[in-house]
């Protein structure tokens, strides 16, 4: 018999996680403390503990990355339009007209550096940053929040990546145009299929 | 327990296992501890918890508390309250009548309140929910994370605490899953015991009390 392959997690692996620390990091994208401590134990409290550590290591790094750029103007990312985490109940169980959704939201403006406002790429990348399991969707917005501000601040440096001043300055994606691409499959690790409709 | 010599009826454990199975398994111990006290005094509750509790650890533990000059159940609502904090909808896993009366009699007319009806022991669902007068929905193990929200709870009943070990209903197990863990705002167990159990709990199961994001004393 073949040696076994050792997967497990070392003992003490999340030990490092501070939950205030990071409750205090998300507090201004999540100003309400009941709502802040629901995402805050999905992101670091539920999951396989690897995700958990994973999840905590991230967002202390980018948090820092942005304190050191002065600070999240987090209303100003909040501003250019966000778009719902679902949470993910099955099909049958979902309210109909009723988006059952985190109190953390994703915010878009990021992501307009990479395809116009209210494209349907974007939808389909707002889609795939919030689908899986809530540790992954709600790690991935928090994450957002991060790097949206952390762009910011170097556009306002002149040392960032400029953003894309001929882009469509339309609304964000609906919530319903959120929901109708959460799935995001990613057949063999290729890319996103294209969403319906999408230029080639 | 010391040998009881009082003679109490006979099939008093079918008994209360139908009671329980409606009012709780604490609500039950209270109610028999207090009639057979009524009755046949401390004897008779020693008797009662040598006949029965052996199969209904939660009465041996409520007996044991009256011997030892428990009076009451501590059902004040106040700590539940806190801790579903603006919650505005609430599935409660398990029954506990004496516990439910008080928090709902608390807890905001806003607040839609739902029971999952699921239960080892035989159940009236109909009768059990018929005393809340429409206030608390059926819903099932398959259909009630359909209650899932950013504003909704888990609350569940434990029995006891030993260090960082709790005992719940193996209902918790069943609707408690990690699916489930991050639909819903709050898992509060609200111990309505108060003492650590000290036979094997049938019926029950231990869990890490950490699991829960409350233990209410």
């Amino acid at each position: 018999m073949g040696a076994m392959i050792q997967n497990r997690t070392p003992s003490g692996t999340a030990a490092f996680i501070d939950s205030s620390r990071l409750d205090a990091r998300l507090a201004g994208m999540v100003p309400d403390d009941q709502d802040r401590a629901f995402v805050v134990r999905c992101i670091i409290g539920e999951g396989p503990a690897h995700h958990r550590g994973v999840n905590y290591v991230l967002l202390e790094l980018l948090s820092t990355v942005v304190d050191a750029l002065g600070g999240a103007d987090v209303e100003a990312l909040r501003a250019r339009g966000t778009v719902p985490v679902p949470m993910k109940v099955s099909p049958h169980l979902a309210r109909p007209g009723s988006l059952m959704a985190y109190p953390l939201d994703l915010p878009t403006a990021p992501l307009e550096r990479l395809a116009p406002g209210g494209s349907p790429e974007l939808s389909a990348m707002a889609a795939c940053l919030t689908d899986g399991p809530p540790q992954h969707a709600l790690a991935n917005a928090a994450m957002m929040w991060l790097i949206g501000a952390a762009l910011d601040r170097l556009e306002e440096r002149g040392r960032g990546p400029k953003r894309p001043s001929s882009r469509t300055r339309s609304r964000p994606p609906s919530v319903g145009e959120a929901a109708d691409r959460r799935r995001c499959e990613v057949p063999g690790g290729g890319p996103p299929s294209r969403p319906p409709g999408a230029k080639r | 327990m010391s040998e009881a010599t009082v003679d109490l009826p006979s099939g008093l454990d079918q008994a209360f296992g139908a009671v329980a199975g409606e009012l709780g398994m604490a609500t039950a111990s209270w109610l028999f501890v207090r009639a057979v006290a009524r009755c046949s005094g401390d004897e008779g509750v020693a008797a009662l918890a040598d006949r029965v509790g052996s199969s209904f650890t939660v009465l041996d533990a409520v007996a044991r508390g009256w011997l030892a000059g428990a009076r009451e159940p501590r059902t004040g609502p106040r700590p539940v309250l806190e801790a579903l904090g603006k919650v505005t909808r609430l599935v409660v896993v398990g029954v506990e009548a004496t516990f439910l009366d008080s928090l709902i009699a608390r807890l905001d007319a806003s607040v839609k309140i739902a029971m999952v009806a699921h239960s080892p022991l035989a159940v009236d669902w109909g009768r059990l929910l018929d005393n809340y007068g429409g206030r608390v929905e059926r819903v099932d193990l398959d259909t009630f994370q359909n209650w899932a929200g950013k504003r909704s709870a888990l609350l569940t009943f434990a029995y006891g605490r030993r260090t960082s070990r709790t005992t719940v209903l193996p209902l918790w197990l069943r609707a408690s899953g990690s699916d489930v863990r991050s639909q819903f705002h709050a898992l509060v167990a609200w111990d309505v015991l108060g003492t650590p159990l000290e036979l094997y709990p049938r019926w029950l199961v231990e869990i890490d009390a950490e699991s829960f994001t409350h233990v209410v004393p």
